[in-house]
């Protein structure tokens, strides 16, 4: 952690819990799904720092991060926040271009 | 006549009745089959007859969320009920795989308590319960409270509207459940393997992954979410792990862990320094000491010995394998609307499976003999 910069305070507080042991007690907060808990490299970026490692093509993994709220600041939440968002776009291959971008709320 | 028929001895007609219904149970072992089971976008599950490549089924799951997939699922052991999580992990619902009936249906969530099964499911091997991991979370008007999360056991005769007949406590992030063949033991996969009495849920026993303790080695990382076990009866993951040697120098090791639910006994190996990413394994019911691992490569490995047999380039990602009855075919899912046949020996392409309706997404590729 210590190359890294908290942003936000959701962020800060588990930077202070790692410090201070007290890391599961923000783990916990798996408990809403997914959303804002994994840092995973990912969307951008695979686990390599490279971009080979990631799904191929991007539409194959599509829905598999937006359903679960995997990475909800690159594609939308499918879970809570924008479920409407791929209703009637079940085949991200051919549908993709059919998705729209999502503001916040 | 009279007379023959007196001197039939009792036992010798149990003989020939059990003959009869031995030779009948025989004849539809002989005749059963492997079948594929898995669950589309946006409310569908769909039965695959394997050596044909053909979808013989496709039920709708009914009253369901339409933009999120259905999440992951498992079959009964007779073959005829599949138990799939939708709508948006908040409810459970077991369809018939020949009239696709609901059959079963539980509401995770109730009023001010929204509640979601992530991935882990199973069901016992008499196919009387159902398992599922539930982290419900209270809504309140300025805050979320997470609660306790628990393994709701359900009687799979319930119906509509089951309710949990028992609740188990359990710790948090449980990826999947998996019970013994003999039902003594289910486990929960989460900081590490944990063992439970499926009765009371008291913890009796523990296989070390977070608390691993070897000399150079860190904690192991893995995403154990597609159950795939139920060909071989051994639970696989990959995983990637740090290692430290002497001279301090670290590199990122990538193997496969594996349980036998039916011993409960663990074996893994490490394979290579992590060179792809790996998502979900598979053993071969037959050839018991090949994992198979799938992601953007289908990978081939010696659990035993820790030797890459063979990695092929696949056509696109998929996310889970699961292997035939026979341990010669490996079937390829998950992500979108296609399964891929390989040759479990040479990992040569077989064909392609078409799935009817949108992607697969994360839902579960079961095999069940029927």
């Amino acid at each position: 952690m210590k190359h890294m910069k908290s942003m936000n305070a959701k962020a800060h507080k588990i930077e202070v819990a790692v410090e201070t042991g007290e890391a599961e007690e923000v783990v916990a907060m798996n408990a809403v799904v997914g959303c804002s808990t994994t840092f995973d490299p990912g969307w951008e970026v695979d686990p390599f720092l490279g971009v080979a490692g990631l799904c191929q093509p991007m539409e194959a993994d599509l829905y598999g991060c937006s359903d679960p709220c995997w990475w909800p600041a690159q594609v939308p939440d499918t879970m809570h926040t924008y479920p409407e968002w791929g209703e009637g776009h079940d085949r991200a291959m051919d549908d993709w271009s059919e998705l729209e971008s999502v503001f916040p709320k | 006549m009279n007379a023959n028929k007196r001197y039939i001895p009792n036992g010798s007609f149990k003989f020939f009745a059990a003959c009869l219904v031995g030779g009948g149970l025989a004849s539809q072992t002989a005749l059963a089959k492997d079948y594929l089971v898995t669950a589309t976008r946006p409310n569908q599950v769909v039965m695959i007859d394997a050596e044909a490549r053909e979808v013989i089924a496709t039920h709708e799951i009914p009253n369901t969320s339409m933009g999120n997939s259905p999440g992951a699922l498992v079959v009964s052991p007779d073959g005829n009920v599949v138990y799939v999580i939708h709508n948006k992990w908040e409810s459970v619902s077991g369809i018939d795989l020949d009239s696709g009936e609901e059959v079963f249906r539980t509401e995770l969530s109730s009023p001010g308590i929204r509640a979601k099964a992530p991935f882990a499911i199973d069901i016992s091997p008499d196919g009387e319960e159902l398992a599922v991991f539930v982290t419900p979370t209270r809504l309140l008007p300025g805050e979320y409270e997470v609660q306790d999360p628990y393994i709701a056991i359900f009687d799979t005769s319930s119906g509509l509207g089951a309710e949990p007949v028992r609740k188990l406590d359990t710790p948090r992030r449980v990826t999947s459940l998996l019970y013994s063949p003999d039902q003594e033991r289910l486990y929960a996969f989460s900081w590490d393997m944990l063992v439970l009495d499926p009765q009371t849920g008291e913890q009796i026993g523990r296989h070390p992954w977070r608390s691993w303790d070897r000399e150079g080695f860190g904690e192991p990382d893995t995403l154990a979410i597609w159950p795939q076990f139920e060909q071989s009866q051994q639970f696989a993951t990959p995983y990637f792990i740090d290692y430290t040697d002497e001279n301090g120098n670290t590199t990122n090791k990538a193997g496969v862990w594996s349980l036998d639910l039916e011993n409960d006994t663990v074996r893994f190996s490490e394979f290579e320094e992590s060179s792809v990413v790996l998502f979900s394994s598979a053993i071969n019911p037959v050839r018991t000491n090949e994992a198979y691992t799938v992601y953007t490569q289908l990978t081939k490995v010696d659990i035993d010995t820790g030797e890459l047999i063979k990695r092929i380039d696949l056509d696109h990602t998929y996310y889970n394998v699961n292997v035939s009855t026979d341990g010669s075919e490996l079937y390829v899912g998950g992500t979108i609307n296609d399964i891929a046949v390989y040759d479990s020996e040479s990992l040569e392409k077989k064909g392609n499976i078409m799935v009817p309706g949108g992607d697969q997404v994360l839902t579960s590729l079961r095999v069940v003999r029927r």
